[in-house]
């Protein structure tokens, strides 16, 4: 497999659906996609590299990102159709991984028995304690997206981990961290994805989910 | 078959275009012990008794053992005495079995090493493959991925890899795919007069990000148009068919399009699923009473599976009898 290649290829031959599949097609073929090339799928030995699979889990991200949302779909189909469409989509290098630096300086501090005082960590990180956003955590009483992606951020949480630990897709993680209500689906399925969040990020997940949905409802009430 | 009027590609003339007079089914896999045999026999005995005059052919040099699957003990007639014989003809090592339509080509004969079998015997016995009379021939090939198997594998109208969800066989059937795809151009570059060419984009393969087989066609199309682009039509006349075998539980069974997809994006050819058989002990004991599954168990879940399979087979066949 060439970057170049896969960049020639259209968001649905990367997701290996027709161009006019519905909605629940494009799911399903993500999540069979995601399967398929996550580093502990037996359908891949020996015939991508761990990297090459990293490389294929973005693109097929980015497909779905762009065709799990409506506005962003009916834009890229017309792009497919007009003259500039042979432009390539952004090149995606395996070997170009700052990614993998940040991890293996993390994993160092990660081993380490005892943290030097004033810093904390989770499942994917170490971060430096803030008491008083901490205190703030604590006696929080309204959450929303950005609230969520403040303390992903502050815990030095990246997204693919939330995305990986989750199992839900960066597009809808974006969708919850930024508020963009009309890229997430039913409100129901929201409190799943911001109790998983919750839990990944160490928060209290009842308590985040229960205000995140409070804030939802109201805001969706008032569209 | 009639021949269609419409002007062809000239380079449709080269070896390996030539049509078969039956439908041939190649059974491989890479790895030993996943069912090939079994899957094999099945198919023959379901298509046979469709009413389609079927062979079956044993070409597990050295190890032919699809004569017990049939309830059969070693027949004494076979391929030992074909290749003996110049003048003899296939037909006449066919043995008839318990089923009506069904006859047997074996190699099941002690006296036959695999070394003995020739270059020149292997390339007759497959011109009289494709000169026999039947509606199917099935050929089960021996495990691994030697020249020889691949040349039987690539030489059949219809290619079947049969796997298991362990990650030795996925391995396994992954190289046998690979080498197969790689056999297959070589099988072209001398026609084709791309040995040249393809040898120097080989030599700098990792400058060119070349990795995959996909990867060499799509270079050799950008680079050298004409020949890369014939070169890439009859590839894309490559398809594996997959039988995912001894699935046992819901997780198994998913593998197969994860595999599928695998196969379409590395080698960039089309894979088919053909269809999944779960794994049931009722396989080996039916064995242990000699007699087939089908036969012995036509209860079992996987008669109805391996029905479906063999139907599918059957498919093929008429959609390419009406092409």
């Amino acid at each position: 497999m060439t970057s170049a290649r896969f960049n020639e290829q259209t968001y649905y031959e990367i997701l290996e659906v027709e161009p006019g599949a519905p909605q629940n097609e494009i799911h399903l073929a993500y999540q069979r996609a995601k399967n398929t090339y996550s580093p502990d799928s037996p359908a891949l030995l020996t015939m991508f590299s761990e990297d090459e699979a990293k490389a294929l889990l973005n693109l097929i991200e980015e497909a779905f990102e762009t065709l799990s949302n409506q506005a962003r779909r009916r834009k890229y189909d017309a792009s497919l159709t007009s003259p500039s469409s042979n432009e390539s989509l952004p090149d995606f290098d395996p070997s170009d991984s700052h990614q993998k630096n940040d991890d293996e300086k993390m994993n160092v501090l990660k081993k380490r028995e005892k943290l030097p005082e004033g810093f904390a960590k989770t499942k994917f990180s170490v971060y430096e304690v803030d008491e008083n956003f901490e205190n703030e955590i604590k006696n929080i009483d309204v959450v929303d997206g950005p609230l969520l992606q403040k303390i992903r951020l502050y815990k030095q949480i990246n997204l693919e981990q939330v995305s990986n630990e989750t199992r839900i897709s960066k597009s809808y993680l974006s969708a919850l961290e930024s508020n963009d209500y009309d890229g997430l689906p039913a409100g129901v399925f929201v409190r799943g994805f911001v109790v998983q969040v919750a839990r990944a990020l160490g928060l209290d997940e009842q308590k985040f989910a229960n205000l995140y949905m409070k804030k939802f409802k109201a805001d969706n009430s008032e569209n | 078959m009639k021949q269609s009027d419409t002007k062809q590609p000239e380079y449709l003339h080269i070896r390996g275009e030539k049509k078969p007079r039956a439908h041939i089914i190649a059974v491989g896999g890479g790895k030993g012990g996943v069912g090939k045999s079994f899957v094999s026999s099945s198919m023959a005995i379901f298509l046979s008794q469709m009413g389609y005059k079927t062979v079956l052919a044993d070409l597990d040099f050295g190890a032919a053992n699809i004569h017990t699957y049939l309830s059969m003990g070693v027949p004494s007639v076979g391929l030992h005495q074909f290749f003996q014989k110049p003048l003899m003809k296939l037909a006449e090592v066919q043995i008839p079995t318990g089923f009506k339509n069904l006859s047997l080509i074996t190699c099941a004969n002690d006296s036959m090493d695999v070394d003995q079998v020739t270059d020149k015997d292997r390339s007759r016995l497959m011109s009289s493959l494709y000169q026999l009379e039947a509606d199917f021939i099935i050929l089960d090939l021996s495990a691994g991925a030697t020249a020889s198997t691949l040349d039987f594998f690539l030489m059949a109208t219809q290619q079947i890899v049969v796997l298991t969800p362990e990650p030795v066989s996925v391995e396994n059937a992954y190289r046998f795919i690979k080498s197969a795809f790689f056999r297959k151009i070589k099988r072209y570059e001398h026609q084709l007069n791309l040995e040249k060419v393809l040898n120097e984009i080989m030599e700098k393969k990792d400058e060119l990000n070349i990795r995959s087989p996909g990867d060499l066609l799509h270079y050799l199309s950008k680079h050298e148009p004409e020949r890369g682009a014939q070169l890439s039509e009859l590839m894309n006349q490559f398809q594996i068919n997959l039988v995912l075998n001894q699935g046992r539980s819901q997780k198994d069974l998913e593998l197969a399009p994860s595999i599928k997809s695998v196969c379409k994006k590395y080698f960039g050819i089309s894979c088919e699923l053909l269809g999944q058989i779960e794994h049931d002990n009722a396989v080996w004991q039916s064995l242990r009473r000699r007699k087939h599954l089908l036969v012995d168990c036509p209860q079992s879940r996987l008669y109805t599976q391996l029905m479906y399979i063999s139907r599918s087979l059957m498919k093929v066949k008429n959609k390419k009898a009406v092409v």
